[in-house]
């Protein structure tokens, strides 16, 4: 009997998994993916290259593509980032579409011209690792990868990990029916379970875990599961010591350290585009002294665990000349996805988003890509199930159906919830529209690159073989030639404008290379020189990131 | 047969006594305090060891004393040279690993050549006194040493030979931010394997030759007339940018790359892409990742006579500190006061600059190791004097003039006629031949009093008491004998290292264990689960150590009112069966003991 009911049991967890796999066959495994990514490179030879940068400890690639035409390495670019978060499961769609949708249209005279200025770098899934568990037949929500840590420092590693005890391959909530607990159901909706608030006269009747045993008999619930590091809190900014899945240290996971090399070795990226749970987008940045971060508020945790000093250089919130370009990419970013309101904030010490503002120097935009509109100070949960609800959703909520515990042999134990990635993922009939309405708003932000044209150029003879050439370098894109936050960074470049006079010329006033600093978007500086001798001279300006403009004069 | 082996040996041995005779005869050295009368290895600590002298060095102790030492390399420069690593320990007395460890390293800022020649001193010292002295022998019998003399080899080599690099080592950075690469250093442009300093004659200049001392440059006073203005180290503008030397070789720092606390290179100049950015460090951070029994640590740099310690910024960030700590770093910091004539223990955000994602913050806060960096060289040392401290003079009277390059003419591509002259770089930040064995031996001594001083672990007392029904109660005393505790505040904030384990063998089964907070009371804690082996957060030294602040509690060591010290442990046991029980004590950091009952 027992037996039999274990085949059974076995059977269905099967069963269910092929349901799972199939409702979902949208999205791109690892290996699915790849496919995509090497399939783009072998289509369009001419306008794509793909290379792993690493293995992750899960044996993983982690893909970047580049694309436009020419030398690559050596014109302005963009990088695309997604799968920074592995709850996040359709921000690796988002970057791998927006791949395939502008090789598809490179065809169009206006992105082919796009694609002569500016290069894109795709990094469809940076945490491979992490994201492979919505593909697994046991489904959660996971953010780390496979690297073997000691996630609750008990001194094992992967001891207490997630158990799927009702067998739908998903890990839901479990609740305990216990004087002592300190959850409710919900008043708005029965099925989501809320913390009592004492103060409304509200007691609590449930114990709340995540699915699973307490393996370890700590009294902590899946604590310390397979894995792994949080590729999402592995960066340098707000760095939290001793973090919860954080690592060793920032950066020290193989996905972060090679992807912070590629950005790091290319001098051309001049702004990153981060899907992931951080926004900036959302919003308008509010004006005055509350500028927050780019993902939202600062983690006072760690400002307070680090204790930072006053009065330093450091860089705690977005610069006003930065915040002018942000709030110019969100009204885009707003009026072309149409998605209204804020995504459920999240923030995270050590996130990449932070990072390539604060300390890579780089123009960040940062979003989830989608999410369900929900009302301000309304519980998410609830609000998702009425979106759900109102979009005929199925399928999104397991119902609490009362299991046995091995560690509540004498209490009432269910299992249920929203299933994991309900959530974070657009509804089946949304998901094409959201990779188009994402790629239309990237083309347009890179519109509105940084560009460099000579302007207002002269020459005039002072007599006696004597020439004074006059010239503006104007800035003629939106963008600034460098973000502020990275006009102080030794990994952003600076630009030059030098000048080569011609054999038996010599510069009598002026330098012969010289620093320029960061140019606004539409605005320019001025230089001039004094130059004996006849001749050409020849004269060239900018940096790896706006792109080098060059012009000569003929005196004479 | 048997009778042949006899003759021989007799033979051999009336050659050995002949020969040691002899020898006596021809002693030639009468024994010193304190220094190695004839040792094994002959070193010479009047100068300063190249990469091929520090490996030949080297090698040749781990071949003298293969029983002391090993040798290995921990892993490669940037330029691919191996960075050399002595593990020194009594390897018969146990195995090096598990004991508590000590750790050295020099060298980190390249310029900064002598702490190699302190690390090495102190490898070669405590390998030649082993043989004849008891507290040496005594202490590599409980302590391991390990010693990396130099952790950047690529621009050791490139001080020692070329001319005079950064602070840095030689992975080519882009320090003018124009897209070249090291396009612009310094340039030896008398060839001399020098780089000094440039001196133009101008009318107009702000400088005049000192009346008193021609070598050296005095600035006139406002509305005096100068004839000479300054024009910076040896260099010429290689990349036509109107700049002099401002991209050469490397160009960050190497102490600004550790994964605590750091921060980027426009908040912490010097800083790279990230925590680990090179090679070298990454190999540091390797090894002691692996050597979890390394409790302290000592990083040298040059200079200013500094005993320097933690934290490097002003509220440690994430590092812990106690106020038990605190007393342990300054009881052995004060007594490195008395050691090092000169040298002052001084906080490196107080009395130096702040600093980000340095190396001792790395063993401090992330390793859970007592550390300690010292600047290495005072100017006090010159005449044993704070009021005088010329170089000059002192170069005069002392070394005849050897550190002086005298100005030489040359002709400059662009400044036109210069002269090239002063100081010699190995002058000014860097021992003089004669003072480099004294202060060589002073801060060996620190090392070694601080490794004395680590944990050591002793089972003092273990007793049975019958409890009848065959249940008997077995309690016992462990102590630390030492100062520093086996978990500072770091290490217990972030659980760095597990918890010492106390065993109990011998029994068929145990019962119960606690830990004993109170004797007289019988105040006990017990730990529920897992009792044969208890675990006992920290054993703090006889200064306490290792309590976080506030917390208060078993941790602090101070249970309240309870007899005796904090540095001593009781624990007790319910146990069946058994008649001679055997307690033993694990800790990481501090080692292992055990002791049977009677």
């Amino acid at each position: 009997m027992v037996k039999r009911l274990l085949k059974f049991t076995f059977l269905l967890v099967v069963i269910s998994s092929i349901f799972i796999s199939e409702s979902l066959a949208q999205f791109a495994n690892h290996r699915a993916l790849s496919q995509k990514a090497t399939k783009l490179a072998t289509d369009y030879p001419a306008l794509c290259s793909v290379k792993s940068l690493v293995k992750t400890p899960g044996g993983r690639d982690v893909w970047v593509l580049a694309i436009g035409t020419g030398d690559r390495d050596s014109k302005p670019a963009i990088a695309i980032v997604g799968g920074i978060d592995g709850s996040y499961i359709f921000t690796r769609e988002l970057a791998i579409g927006f791949a395939e949708n502008i090789l598809k249209e490179s065809a169009t005279p206006e992105i082919k011209n796009l694609l002569d200025r500016i290069t894109f770098y795709v990094f469809p899934d940076v945490n491979p690792d992490a994201s492979e568990q919505y593909f697994s037949t046991l489904r959660y929500e996971r953010l780390i990868n496979d690297r073997a840590t000691d996630d609750d420092r008990d001194f094992q590693t992967g001891e207490d990990p997630f158990e799927d005890l009702n067998g739908d391959g998903l890990i839901t909530l479990l609740r305990v029916s216990d004087p002592a607990g300190k959850y409710i159901e919900s008043t708005d909706d029965k099925r989501v379970m809320v913390e009592a608030d004492l103060s409304k006269g509200q007691k609590g009747t449930y114990l709340l875990f995540s699915e699973g045993i307490d393996n370890d008999k700590d009294g902590l619930f899946n604590e310390d599961g397979a894995g792994g590091v949080d590729f999402n809190k592995n960066f340098t900014y707000n760095y939290e010591e001793y973090g919860a899945n954080a690592g060793l240290h920032a950066v020290s996971e193989p996905e972060s350290k090679a992807v912070a090399d590629f950005l790091y070795d290319h001098f051309n990226i001049y702004a990153v585009i981060c899907f992931g749970p951080q926004d900036n987008l959302s919003q308008q940045t509010p004006r005055g002294n509350e500028r927050p971060a780019p993902s939202g508020q600062q983690t006072q945790a760690i400002q307070q665990q680090q204790g930072r000093q006053a009065g330093e250089r450091r860089i705690t919130s977005v610069l006003r000349s930065d915040e002018t370009v942000i709030r110019l990419v969100s009204e885009k970013f707003q009026e072309i996805t149409g998605l209204r309101g804020a995504p459920p904030s999240k923030t995270s010490p050590g996130n990449f988003a932070d990072w390539v503002y604060y300390h890579y120097g780089r123009y960040c935009f940062t979003t989830p890509g989608w999410w369900f509109p929900s009302e301000r100070g309304k519980n998410t949960e609830v609000s998702f199930l009425k979106f759900a609800e109102d979009n005929k959703l199925e399928n999104v909520f397991v119902p609490w159906t009362e299991i046995k515990h091995p560690d509540f042999p004498d209490k009432k134990v269910e299992v249920g919830g929203i299933k994991p990635f309900a959530m974070l993922t657009p509804p089946a009939d949304k998901v094409q529209e959201m990779i188009t309405k994402n790629y239309k708003f990237i083309v347009e932000v890179a519109g509105m690159h940084p560009e460099l044209e000579f302007i207002d150029k002269k020459v005039e003879n002072v007599g006696s073989d004597i020439y004074r050439i006059t010239l503006k370098v104007h800035n003629k894109g939106l963008f600034a030639t460098c973000s502020e936050a990275g006009a102080n960074n030794q990994w952003t470049r600076i630009m030059r404008i030098s000048l080569e006079p011609a054999k038996g010329q010599t510069i009598l006033s002026g330098q012969k290379v010289q620093r320029m600093q960061r140019l606004e978007g539409n605005s320019s500086s001025e230089f001039s020189w004094l130059i004996s001798g006849k001749g050409r001279v020849a004269i060239s300006a900018g940096a790896l990131n706006t792109g080098t403009i060059s012009t000569s004069f003929d005196l004479k | 047969m048997k009778s042949i082996k006899k003759i021989s040996l007799i033979i051999l041995l009336m050659v050995l006594t002949s020969a040691a005779s002899n020898a006596q005869k021809e002693e030639l050295f009468f024994r010193a305090a304190g220094s190695p009368p004839d040792p094994k290895v002959q070193a010479s600590w009047n100068k300063y060891y190249t990469n091929a002298g520090i490996y030949d060095l080297c090698s040749k102790l781990a071949k003298a004393y293969p029983n002391l030492v090993s040798l290995e390399s921990i892993g490669k420069s940037y330029q691919g040279r191996d960075i050399w690593l002595l593990t020194i320990s009594d390897k018969k007395a146990g195995n090096p690993d598990k004991k508590p460890g000590y750790w050295i390293d020099g060298n980190i800022h390249s310029i900064e050549l002598q702490g190699t020649e302190m690390a090495l001193y102190t490898a070669w010292y405590l390998c030649e006194m082993y043989n004849t002295n008891t507290f040496i022998k005594e202490l590599l019998a409980e302590r391991t040493f390990y010693i990396a003399p130099t952790i950047n080899p690529d621009a050791r080599e490139y001080f020692t030979s070329v001319g005079v690099p950064p602070r840095s080592g030689l992975a080519p950075r882009d320090n003018d931010r124009d897209g070249l690469f090291d396009e612009d250093g310094f340039d030896d442009l008398n060839g001399d394997g020098e780089i000094s300093q440039m001196r133009r004659k101008n009318p107009e200049g702000n400088y005049i030759v000192d009346p008193k001392d021609n070598r050296r440059m005095i600035r006139v006073e406002p509305g005096q007339k100068g004839e000479y203005e300054l024009l910076g180290q040896e260099g010429i503008d290689n990349d036509g940018d109107g700049l002099v030397n401002e991209d050469g070789p490397g160009g960050y720092d190497g102490n600004r790359d550790w994964g605590f606390n750091w921060e980027p290179n426009y908040i912490q100049s010097g800083a790279d892409k990230y925590p680990f950015t090179f090679p070298e460090n990454q190999a540091v951070r390797d090894f002691l990742l692996k050597h979890r029994n390394i409790a302290g640590a000592q990083s040298f740099h040059n200079s200013g006579g500094m005993i320097l310690r933690g934290p490097s910024t002003q509220s440690g960030y994430a590092e812990a500190y106690s106020r038990a700590d605190d007393a342990v770093i300054e009881a052995l910091g004060k007594t490195g006061e008395k050691i090092l004539p000169g040298y002052r223990l001084l906080t490196v955000w107080k009395d130096l600059y702040s600093v980000y994602g340095g190396e001792v913050d790395w063993m401090h806060g992330a390793m859970g190791c007592f550390v300690f960096s010292n600047e290495l060289w005072t100017p006090y040392l010159m005449f044993y004097d704070t009021t005088n401290t010329d170089q000059y003079e002192f170069d005069r009277l002392l070394l005849f003039e050897d550190a002086f390059i005298p100005w030489q003419k040359i002709n400059h591509p662009v400044y036109g006629e210069v002269e090239i002259g002063g100081f010699s770089k190995n002058y000014g930040r860097l021992h003089p031949g004669f003072l480099l064995e004294s202060d060589a031996h002073r801060n060996a001594a620190f090392c070694i009093y601080n490794a004395y001083h680590l944990p050591k672990l002793e089972v003092t007392k273990v007793t049975v008491k019958n409890l009848g029904g065959g249940l008997k109660e077995v309690s016992a005393t462990i102590e630390n004998k030492r100062m520093v505790p086996t978990h500072s505040a770091s290490n217990l904030r972030y659980k760095i290292d597990p918890p010492d384990y106390v065993y109990i063998e011998g029994a068929q089964s145990v019962l119960a264990g606690m830990i004993v907070e109170n004797e007289d009371l019988n105040i006990c804690r017990e730990q529920k689960k897992n009792p044969a082996r208890i675990e006992i957060e920290n054993i703090p030294g006889y200064l306490g150590g290792g309590a976080q602040t506030g917390g208060g509690g078993f941790a602090g060591g101070r249970s309240p009112g309870a007899a005796g010290n904090s540095n001593i442990i009781k624990v007790k046991w319910i146990v069946k069966g058994g008649d001679r029980y055997t307690v033993r004590v694990e800790s990481v950091k501090g080692g292992t003991a055990s002791a049977q009952s009677n």
